[in-house]
């Protein structure tokens, strides 16, 4: 797939979020009442094609890794009294189409084979004390009907497709390296064979030569199951790489989204434009390249600025962008972004 | 960085290091974490040290402020020359007037590097108190100045707060104002800015350029895995592996023609624009532990795709191939185009790319 | 800030109703309360002056058991009697000593100064030995005086201190005589000039001091050590290191700064602990201070004393665990309670 070939149009809606918020209510004063809340994703929508790999980038406190989480409904369980709105629609393969945002347990287990998660640091997330055939046939066990042999033979042929050997499946996590850690959390993630993953930041813990290694194991993956990723990440140049199209967040909204083209190489969005020129690119000859720079850091999103949340780093503010959410604007099909002034950028 | 790049050849080295050994006690082994590095350093130039985890660019720069700690580090062997004097034969007293006065060094958490009990205008003003005779007044009004000068916004306001009412940016200003404060004459940076997000890396990196062109003799050595960062910021590149140097280069040189295998390597398997969406070449391989690395041997024999029985068997030299251009390979030596092998290597069919 | 304290405060409230509730329901149902012991008193004196007034078994006239049910609260349900204590209580009226027949208050109040003499020298000398002990403990880490005061450190830890002044006393008080067996002062104190009075108690404070201080000693210390060990591995002091300074200053202005937090916040804990004394090492060594007062008031049913004691305890304690928060803020900016 290089720039010439136009990747094949998915038309398939797998995931269908509308209007997602998840809020993190704030206690205060002498009676704990609540005074505020960390508008940690603050309405976006976002569908997800069968098959195709969403980036979804942006910096510390920018959300994506909530969306992740709401993504796989673990928001409740982690933190009991988070607020959720809006929808999660599974459309999973079998016809079924269920509201995942914060569905109980019950009626959770029915999809959670369906959505997966792999995540940054593979050693926390592995449990130290568990053989890796423990730890990917847990939740073979936990969903599948699969006796105790069955499991192993999965487990092994799994082992097998992510690259490592199957005698491995005695061996404990700490004896991998971080590259094999990460290639055993996908094996987990792919035993209930998935319809996606939500994968955050797989690889940004991993040596740079180990990172390439997995990023086409991914691809790979993603040809042969015909899987849909997740991809949250904040490196631009391998998210880029990797994904269809491409979401970019900032406190907590969706600024602007596209083919991971348009939005790489032709971004419209002032946060978009400033934030893909910072990144640093491996030629120095292109040292001295046109930088949009941003002055200050961002806000937190427990004091998110009314209006566009952007507007206090924003080089084209108007006074008019405090008033109201800015308005979604369509760039060109499939490409819109959240900004009635983008062309001033020009 | 340094716009004019010319300068650096006539430059003279305000650091040498030779030899240098550095090694860990790891349960009953001795780890071997810098293994013979030898490398200059010259005035106003950017030198960028890059390696992946276990190369040992973090204990050369540690080793040369003798920051490592010992036990379970020693340093070995080797020298470290400046300003005439061997910093290692330098007693504890001696080379407590060198960190921080002439080599200052900065780190990869400013949150953490940072005494979070202590207000950042009194550990700004430290290292001025500590090496000079000035006032506290005097070093606090420096502290505002330095502060102000790395671009925090009201520094004289601020000099009152604790680390953590600063952002991540902001305290990595702090450090970077702290390191400066006494006029080092090299400035170490380790990661300064792998913790940070990218529009704030952008804003360091930059904030760092700008610091040559205030006072153009300063050197300054940034360790980094990031081959980007590395290819926006410094004149020359020094590339570890296994503890141990495998290439040195002026940087355009690195980019476009890495003659080590390693280099190669690494460079490839950054992700190009140009090629979205295909399988990146990779380095086939983990990065072995630090007890497992070859002996007697090419350090990188066990992941390089083109790999000979005498890269097994005997260690090669740091061999230079042109101007300020070394490598540690033995088909370079021999002046096989390294990268042509590795191409063919890459279109023959592969079997199992893991071990 | 100012509202997360009061909203602690207002939380005492609920947690002290909790706590004296509990004890005062026990003291109701437990068997030989006080009517019990009247009524045992009773029976002894009557088979002591040889009269029988009810047969083989005692019978109490109605009117007199009447009376004494209404004297120690016990006409009223248990949850009345309750709210009677607890507005008492609020009026700092803690009822009267059955066995001293005096304000509770007052008996209370009477023997506070021995127990906070004892806990607070005890308390002083932890930390004066403690803290610069655990400091040295850990720049010298695994030296022969890291390793020796480590053992008599957990010696002293794994006997408890009432034990050790037990065995303290048998040896020093009794087999070599250097001390005297027990009491708070000397007798004769009256009659003694200033220094002798000086003398007199030290030679009497010494053996509980240590008594009360061993256990704290091994916990301080190496709370202390631990505390500064951690920091000393701490990037920022690898900082302070690079800036050139001294290793003294990177110790005692960066290192051990941070490792106080913990230290200073134990004070708040540690008032509680001071004033609530300790029963046993009281009685081994005879001294009457709050310790042996509870201690007796319950096995003697003296109820009365039992909750102003514990009332005492608890607000005590409660307001030290605020006290640790308080400092928490004072020593560390980090610290910000919303």
């Amino acid at each position: 797939m290089s720039l010439t070939s136009p990747t094949p149009t998915r038309t398939e809606t797998l995931l269908s979020i509308r209007g997602l918020k998840v809020h993190f209510p704030v206690y205060g004063g002498v009676l704990r009442r609540k005074v505020g809340a960390v508008k940690a994703v603050d309405g976006i929508d976002l569908e997800v094609r069968r098959g195709e790999t969403i980036g979804l980038v942006g910096e510390s406190g920018s959300g994506k890794t909530t969306v992740g989480r709401a993504i796989i409904n673990v928001l409740k369980p982690m933190y009991p009294d988070v607020e959720l709105d809006g929808s999660i629609e599974v459309h999973s393969r079998d016809g079924l189409v269920q509201d995942v945002n914060g569905l109980g347990r019950a009626r959770m287990n029915a999809f959670r084979p369906k959505i997966q998660m792999v995540f940054q640091d593979p050693f926390s997330s592995l449990n130290p004390r568990m053989t890796v055939a423990q730890l990917i046939g847990r939740p073979l066990e936990l969903h599948t009907k699969l006796t105790r042999d069955e499991r192993r033979e999965r487990v092994e042929s799994l082992l097998e497709r992510v690259g490592l050997q199957r005698s491995y499946a005695e061996r404990f996590p700490h004896e991998f390296s971080g590259g094999q850690r990460q290639r055993i959390g996908i094996a987990r993630a792919l035993s209930t064979r998935p319809e996606i993953i939500v994968a955050d930041e797989p690889v940004s813990a991993l040596d740079v030569s180990v990172q390439a290694q997995v990023v086409n194991l991914m691809q790979e993956l993603a040809r042969d199951f015909d899987l849909s990723y997740v991809f949250i990440a904040h490196d631009l140049s391998i998210v880029y790489h990797i994904s269809d199209r491409i979401a970019v967040m900032y406190l907590g909204n969706v600024v602007e989204i596209g083919s991971a083209e348009q939005v790489y190489m032709r971004p419209r969005h002032p946060y978009t434009r400033a934030l893909v020129s910072a990144v640093p690119h491996p030629d120095p000859k292109q040292r001295g390249r046109q930088r949009i720079r941003l002055e200050g850091d961002i806000p937190t999103p427990m004091n998110k600025p009314s209006g566009c949340g952007f507007r206090t780093r924003c080089p084209i503010a108007k006074a008019s962008c405090a008033d109201l959410p800015p308005e979604v604007q369509t760039v060109e099909v499939g490409h819109t972004v959240a900004c009635p002034h983008w062309r001033e950028m020009q | 960085m340094s716009a004019d790049q010319q300068n650096r050849g006539d430059g003279k080295p305000v650091l040498q290091v030779k030899d240098l050994v550095t090694s860990f006690q790891v349960g009953t082994n001795r780890a071997v974490a810098v293994n013979g590095v030898t490398f200059d350093v010259y005035e106003g130039e950017t030198l960028g040290i890059v390696g992946e985890s276990g190369s040992g660019k973090s204990v050369t720069s540690l080793s040369i402020l003798r920051l490592v700690p010992d036990p379970p580090g020693h340093i070995d062997g080797g020298q470290i020359l400046f300003e005439g004097q061997d910093l290692l034969q330098l007693s504890y007293a001696q080379m407590r007037k060198v960190r921080g006065a002439k080599i200052a060094m900065i780190f990869q958490e400013p949150m953490s590097s940072l005494n979070p009990v202590m207000k950042i205008g009194a550990q700004v003003a430290e290292t001025l108190q500590v090496h000079s005779k000035l006032s506290k007044s005097e070093a606090r009004e420096r502290a505002v100045e330095v502060l102000d000068a790395v671009g925090i916004p009201d520094a004289r306001a601020r000099l009152d707060h604790y680390p953590h009412q600063f952002s991540g940016g902001m305290r990595q200003r702090v450090m970077i104002a702290m390191a400066l404060i006494a006029k080092p004459k090299i400035l170490i940076a380790d990661e300064p800015t792998t913790a940070l997000d990218v529009t704030i890396q952008a804003q360091i990196l930059e904030l760092m350029k700008g610091l040559q062109d205030d006072r153009p003799e300063t050197a300054i050595i940034l360790i980094t895995h990031d081959l980007a960062v590395v290819a926006e910021t410094c004149d020359r590149v020094l590339v570890m592996y296994g503890g141990k140097v495998q290439e040195v280069a002026p940087i355009e040189q690195l980019f476009e023609d890495p003659r080590h295998p390693y280099t190669q390597g690494l460079l490839g398997s950054i992700p190009d624009p140009k090629h979205k969406g295909e399988p990146l070449p990779t380095i086939p391989g983990n990065v072995p532990h630090i007890l497992e690395l070859p002996v007697g041997a090419c350090r990188f024999h066990s992941r390089c795709p083109i790999a000979e029985e005498r890269c097994r068997t005997t260690e090669p030299a740091l061999t230079s191939v042109g101007h300020e251009h070394s490598v540690r390979c033995h088909l370079v030596a021999d002046g096989i185009d390294t990268f042509a092998r590795m191409r063919e290597h890459a279109a023959a069919p592969r079997t199992e790319e893991v071990r | 800030m100012g509202t997360y304290f009061a909203r602690r405060m207002l939380l005492m409230i609920p947690t002290f109703i909790g706590i004296t509730m509990l004890v005062f329901a026990i003291t109701r149902f437990v068997p030989g309360g006080p009517i019990d012991q009247m009524m045992l008193k009773l029976q002894e004196a009557s088979m002591e002056s040889g009269t029988d007034i009810g047969g083989s078994t005692m019978e109490i006239p109605e009117a007199s058991l009447a009376a004494l049910k209404e004297r120690f609260g016990l006409d009223l349900p248990m949850w009345q009697g309750y709210l009677h204590w607890l507005w008492d209580v609020v009026r700092l009226d803690l009822g009267t000593s059955f066995k001293f027949n005096e304000p509770v208050l007052d008996v209370i109040v009477n023997r506070f100064p021995i127990s906070i003499y004892f806990g607070l020298i005890g308390f002083a000398l932890a930390y004066v030995v403690c803290i610069p002990l655990g400091v040295l403990k850990a720049v010298r880490h695994g030296s022969k005086l890291d390793v020796t005061s480590s053992l008599l450190i957990f010696a002293g830890y794994s006997i408890p201190g009432w034990a050790l002044g037990a065995v303290l006393l048998v040896f020093l008080g009794g087999q070599l005589e250097l001390v005297p067996l027990g009491g708070f002062r000397p007798e004769g104190w009256a009659d003694m000039d200033f220094w002798e009075k000086v003398r007199g108690q030290a030679y009497h404070t010494i053996l509980p001091v240590l008594a009360y201080a061993a256990g704290s000693f091994a916990t301080l210390t190496i709370l202390m050590k631990n505390s500064l060990m951690e920091n000393l591995g701490q990037d920022f002091v690898r900082t302070a290191f690079a800036k050139g300074l001294p290793e003294r200053k990177v110790i005692f202005g960066h290192a051990l700064r941070n490792s106080l937090i913990p230290i200073c916040t134990g004070l708040g804990h540690a008032i509680g602990l001071i004033m609530a004394g300790s029963y046993l090492i009281e009685k081994v060594f005879n001294i009457n201070g709050i310790g042996y007062l509870g201690y007796n008031s319950i096995v003697e049913r003296d109820y009365a004393v039992v909750m102003g004691v514990l009332v005492i305890n608890t607000v005590l304690i409660l307001l030290g665990n605020i006290l640790s928060d308080f400092l928490y803020v004072l020593v560390d900016p980090r610290i910000r309670f919303e």
